[in-house]
């Protein structure tokens, strides 16, 4: 049980920590307070004890899809607020960055709910089985500790690039968060039926497996997946291109306003 | 390529719902019971190249996660509740699943037998 435990809360943990960790970097470099994360970090706490307490009936919704029509909508709305965290913060300065806190800390609080719940459904399980009790939620202690050490690392990480080159990257890194979760949403809507198959595109589980160290890792990073089908692999492209076109638009405005400004019409 | 290409659009047309009313009567379904942090069978056998509804019963007090990699499925199943989980088509072979939550004992597989196409 211990080493599951590890494994699992990993998991659950490294999406969310390296989410945070890109946008506490952003909201450094565009000198922002960072009590967004506070806000975001309650509020995901609350969200995820609430979806689990109610994920069973949930479930039961719509023909046994609920469950999957309620995460896919969650990680959507993530990729949403990716965009707009992409627009917002390479537009002109000052005039709307007042709204990334908000932007940034809703994004927060639905990621910790997503992977919130299924930590608090494993563990809230174990509790049935007294002996397994101690070896997991030691486990668990770990797998937080591995993840959320993997998240200080990137965070660190990033802000040791050269300074041009952090804010680009966090952008990047961001739209790839958003193809992921384009990708994962179709997923999720195809186990239900309710989008309909598409032929698998590549088999690279010989090479990487999807349950190898490096294989998670990539998966938290960015979406990596073994076998993905052709409908994921044009969503992720759609989510990708969706956070990265609005960061440019958003860019190419700034670029408009600064010239405009110094009067060179 | 025009044929590959006119799959892709049929494809699409039918992720957009223009075709998306299959009848449900038209998918097996297969069963499958969680018992003891065990699966019941847990060999299921299923023919090539057709969509299959699984309905995974969780006789047990405690939650499950049902996950394969090789499928590409993963779905939480709360203790005493049921579920559905759509897979394939598949070409034939085998396809492990396990139970996240209790992986030591919760193994399975799916075997994808060569069969005439349910059409």
């Amino acid at each position: 049980m211990f080493l599951n435990s590890v494994v699992l809360i990993l998991q659950e943990i490294l999406e969310a920590a390296l989410l945070i960790s890109i946008l506490l970097v952003l909201s450094r470099q565009l000198q922002l307070s960072a009590r967004w994360f506070a806000t975001g970090m309650v509020l995901g706490g609350i969200g995820a004890f609430i979806l689990s307490f109610n994920l069973a009936t949930i479930s039961e919704w719509l023909d046994y899809a609920g469950q999957e029509i309620l995460i896919a909508g969650i990680m959507l709305a993530v990729l949403g607020l990716l965009t707009l965290i992409g627009l917002y913060s390479t537009l002109t300065p000052s005039s709307s960055r007042h709204a990334l806190p908000y932007l940034m800390s809703i994004c927060v609080a639905l990621a910790l709910t997503r992977e919130g719940a299924e930590i608090v459904i494993y563990l809230g399980g174990i509790l049935n089985h007294q002996e397994s009790i101690q070896p997991t939620f030691t486990g668990a202690g770990i797998g937080a500790g591995i993840g959320l050490s993997a998240g200080v690392l990137l965070y660190f990480g990033l802000l040791s690039l050269p300074a041009r080159w952090i804010f680009c990257t966090c952008i990047v890194l961001l739209a790839l968060i958003g193809g992921t979760m384009a990708s994962q949403a179709t997923l999720l809507l195809t186990q239900v039926d309710w989008i309909t198959y598409s032929p698998v595109l590549w088999d690279s589980s010989i090479w990487l497996p999807e349950d190898s160290i490096p294989g998670h890792l990539l998966y938290a990073l960015i979406g990596y997946e073994a076998t993905p089908s052709l409908f994921q692999a044009i969503a992720y492209g759609l989510g990708f291109l969706l956070v990265s076109i609005s960061a440019t638009l958003g860019h190419l405005n700034h670029f408009h306003s600064r010239r405009t400004n110094t009067g060179d019409k | 390529m025009s044929r590959s290409i006119g799959r892709f659009v049929m494809l699409l047309a039918f992720t957009l719902g223009i075709g998306s009313n299959t009848s449900f009567a038209d998918t097996p379904i297969v069963e499958l019971r969680i018992r003891n942090h065990l699966f019941f069978p847990d060999t299921l056998e299923v023919p090539a190249h057709t969509k299959i509804k699984l309905l995974v019963i969780n006789e047990d007090p405690t939650p499950e996660e049902f996950e394969s990699y090789e499928l590409n499925r993963e779905k939480v199943i709360l203790g005493n509740r049921k579920t559905v989980i759509f897979i394939g088509p598949l070409p034939p072979g085998e396809y492990p699943f396990f139970g996240e939550f209790y992986p030591k004992t919760a193994q399975g597989k799916i075997v994808v037998t060569a069969q005439q196409p349910s059409e």
